[in-house]
């Protein structure tokens, strides 16, 4: 298992430079000046070549990569252009609403999805599997921004039960904390979850059918007990799909961020994306990248517990 | 019944998410917001608070404040109690015993220093503060600024959003980025903010003027209009900048009241005015202008007002001779004279249905008019470059000096083409030397109406800002006296509902 570790790990920092690369050359590809943005709609030329010059945007681009690459291995992601602040300090500040978020949302999208998912498995083609996986495909087909909105409607604006927006940091009030994250993670975690049930609903049930089943029902083991076999055996599919669900949901929650008011980096990037502040957005999608990264570590570690065929020899 | 413990997970998850929610209502009624506490929404904090940095007024006004202000076109003292201009320099005499709320006095030196910052930043206010060659500290409250040409505006831009007093010990440590601190009534409260989230500001107890009805300004940064709409309607903020569709959703919310005021102005430029260009010919420019319809535009935009000029009566520059070029397909027919016309407008994203509709009413005229559209940056550096022959966008210039100098000197950044005509040369020429005399106004008012002679801009629009705001809660709302400011109340008015 630690050579997985070790071999995931290793492979993480070129798949970030290439990651970094990318963003690099794409913000360059974007039309339009960053100089321009800050000076307003009617700055003069000479002006915004003034500036440039003073933000270094006319220095060789191979250069700042080569830079930004040196800066950033020692923890420096450079300075906001438009705040004149350490984008370091800045994505740090964010950070922690952001792994808030992602945090709900995994846990509604894990809770849900496996429950429901098993819920379904365990008597496919029953009423509560239609019911269930009708729910499922609705779940899929419904934008996260929409989810959002109808839930704050029902939830916050009638029920009142919830704040409409109140993102309060964890070491500040831990309850305010978990109020303020209960629509938020839903609205995330709802697509996943479905994506999960479905999974796991087919994983279950097809596990269900396998013959040491049979076997172990005929010599009388408990139908509950039968079940958990059967539900560590139907998880090694479902972490698969998990891995690919939470990268969707990381990109997914810088959508919610917006809807919700959260000062994340999925906001802190958004805004820096329409100001062209290319140090915030190269640290920001850098973060993001080395988030689902680790995440899919994490996933890829619990996939080789489950199952010890997929470890490393 | 349930078969597996993963389904009592979920019972138990959604107890616990219940059992929450439940104690969120208890605490809602204990939010900050009812008595003294005021909660506002514009929708994104700024992102630096620095002097010369862009942030919305209904942030940076709450604790900062101006050298003066300006009410209904009339300057007035605010931390400058008097002053004197000509064409050469501009002296203030500032007022005496305020302080900043980390305690630094505020003085000649201060003004000198954030005049300084703003001038010299890299930003979009720095342009009308160029014209300062050198700030002189008299003594500890005069202070003089020093012009490289006549600059009758330069009192109105010292009552904007541009030019803030801001601690000069924050600017020199770099702090004021992330945490303003200025002279006004509130003074931020980092220990009860949350970043990103929420910005509370106090009642400073050091404050020069009258302490304000409200003990505690908290700020929220809520970008989706129907979040903002849920948060009022829940009672989680007092007050906010809504899109007018909010209006009638929230009709059926108990106590809660709305308003429209004028901001921002808009209005097409004819930047193609050059020999051989597009819109040489004064009739071509005339013909389009009567094309345009903006009566019907304001009918699908309803956040935007029709006006005959860019100053609004009793505004420097008004002139209630000109009365605007009401649509009259006909006559722009006979002034185009059959003139087949075919250019391109560059829209950003938040102007291309007006570009379109507007488009559509040009080629009423067998013109061929083509839309592109480019990212906000993009469109901001290009759109009145002089590659389009046309363009689109915000008049946000306070004075008649001012918009004159944007858009139509001869050696004005909005003027790609370089041309003036005599006449306006002579009338813009009469009103500068004219200076801040009672005579001003009157030669202001005849440039307005040499520009709309020309033709050189029409079809004038201003953006509306809807407030929306709980009765309940709070009383006194009204439009800024802050001339043109979107998203922005009058905070020193507003009390607590029932005090």
């Amino acid at each position: 298992m630690s050579r997985l570790i070790a071999y995931r790990l290793a492979l993480a920092l070129p798949q970030l430079a290439a990651v970094s690369l990318v963003v690099f050359l794409l913000t360059y590809l974007i039309p339009g000046s960053p100089a321009a943005a800050i000076l307003g709609e009617r700055a003069d030329p000479e002006s915004i070549a003034r500036l440039e010059a003073q933000l270094g945007l006319d220095r060789n681009p191979l250069v700042r990569l080569g830079e930004w690459f040196s800066g950033a291995a020692a923890g420096d992601l450079g300075t906001s252009i438009s705040s004149a602040l350490p984008v370091t300090d800045l994505l740090l500040t964010r950070l922690p609403a952001t792994l808030s978020l992602a945090f709900g949302g995994m846990v509604v999208a894990t809770a849900a999805g496996i429950g429901l998912g098993v819920l379904a498995g365990v008597r496919p083609g029953g009423p509560r599997d239609r019911i269930i996986t009708a729910g499922t495909s609705v779940g899929l087909s419904v934008p996260e921004f929409w989810f959002g909105l109808i839930l704050t409607l029902l939830f916050a604006v009638e029920l009142r039960w919830v704040p409409v927006v109140g993102y309060v940091p964890l070491t500040t009030d831990p309850a305010a904390w978990a109020r303020g994250l209960i629509l938020p993670s839903i609205a995330l975690g709802i697509g996943a979850a479905a994506l999960i049930a479905r999974q796991t609903r087919g994983a279950m049930a097809e596990a269900l059918t396998s013959r040491y089943v049979d076997t172990l029902t005929a010599a009388g083991v408990p139908r509950r007990k039968i079940i958990g076999y059967a539900f560590k055996n139907a998880m090694v599919p479902v972490l698969a799909t998990m891995g690919i669900t939470f990268r969707i949901l990381f990109a997914t929650s810088l959508v919610v961020e917006v809807v919700f008011a959260f000062p994340g980096v999925g906001n802190l990037l958004l805004t820096s994306v329409i100001g062209k502040d290319f140090p915030v957005v190269q640290g920001g999608v850098l973060i993001v990248a080395a988030l689902v990264i680790a995440v899919n570590l994490l996933i890829d570690v619990g996939y080789g517990l489950l199952n010890p065929r997929v470890r490393p020899q | 019944m349930m078969e597996f413990p993963a389904a009592r997970l979920v019972a138990a998850l959604a107890t616990a998410l219940a059992l929450t929610a439940c104690s969120a209502n208890d605490d809602q009624q204990t939010t900050p917001g009812s008595g003294a506490t005021l909660r506002v929404n514009w929708g994104g904090f700024p992102e630096s608070w620095a002097p010369g940095a862009e942030g919305e007024a209904g942030y940076t006004r709450v604790p900062y404040e101006n050298l003066v202000e300006v009410v209904k076109g009339e300057v007035k003292p605010m931390l400058a109690t008097s002053w004197e201009q000509t064409d050469t320099a501009l002296t203030l005499k500032l007022r005496e015993g305020v302080v900043f709320h980390d305690g630094t006095p505020f003085n000649a030196e201060a003004v000198k220093v954030n005049l300084e910052t703003v001038r010299d930043a890299p930003g979009p206010y720095a342009g009308p503060l160029k014209v300062i060659k050198s700030i002189d500290a008299t003594d500890d409250l005069t202070v003089t600024l020093n012009l490289t040409e006549p600059t009758p505006s330069m009192l109105t831009t010292l009552s904007t959003r541009a030019t803030p007093m801001t601690s000069p010990k924050s600017i020199a440590d770099k702090s004021i980025a992330q945490t303003p601190v200025g002279t006004g009534p509130w003074a931020y409260d980092a220990g009860s903010s949350t970043t990103g989230t929420r910005m509370t500001f106090t009642a400073f107890d050091r404050y020069w003027g009258t302490a304000p009805a409200f003990k505690t300004i908290a700020l929220y940064a809520i970008p989706d209009d129907n979040q903002a709409v849920g948060a009022l309607s829940s009672g989680e903020i007092d007050l906010s900048d809504v899109e007018p569709n909010a209006i009638d959703r929230l009709k059926g919310t108990p106590g809660m009241e709305t308003l429209m005021y004028p901001a921002i102005r808009n209005n097409p430029m004819f930047f193609d005015r050059g020999p051989g260009g597009v819109f040489e010919d004064v009739n071509v420019r005339r013909a389009a202008c009567y094309a345009l319809d903006t009566a019907t535009y304001v009918k699908v935009e309803p956040d935007m007002a029709v006006r005959s000029q860019h100053f609004a009566e009793g505004e420097p520059g008004y002139n209630p001779a000109v009365t605007g070029y009401t649509h009259d397909l006909a006559r722009a027919k006979s002034l185009a004279g059959g003139k087949q016309i075919s250019f391109e407008v560059l829209a950003a994203p938040f102007t291309q249905k007006q570009n379109e509709v507007y488009a559509s009413q040009l080629s009423a005229l067998g013109w061929d008019v083509k839309v592109q559209v480019a990212p906000p940056p993009q469109w901001a550096a290009t759109w009145n470059s002089g590659k389009y022959p046309y363009g689109l966008g915000a008049n946000d210039e306070l004075t008649p000096f001012d918009w004159y100098q944007a858009w139509f000197a001869a050696d004005a950044p909005g003027n790609p083409s370089g041309t003036e005509s005599p006449a306006l040369k002579a009338a813009a020429d009469a009103a500068i030397q004219a200076g801040a005399t009672p005579e001003a106004n009157a030669l202001w008012a005849e440039v307005t109406k040499v520009i709309a002679d020309e033709a050189l801009t029409c079809a004038h629009i201003a953006g509306q800002e809807t407030l929306a705001w709980n009765s309940a809660k709070v009383t006194g709302v009204a439009a800024p006296a802050n001339a043109w400011e979107p998203n922005l109340v009058n905070y020193r008015d507003l009390k607590p509902a029932g005090a």
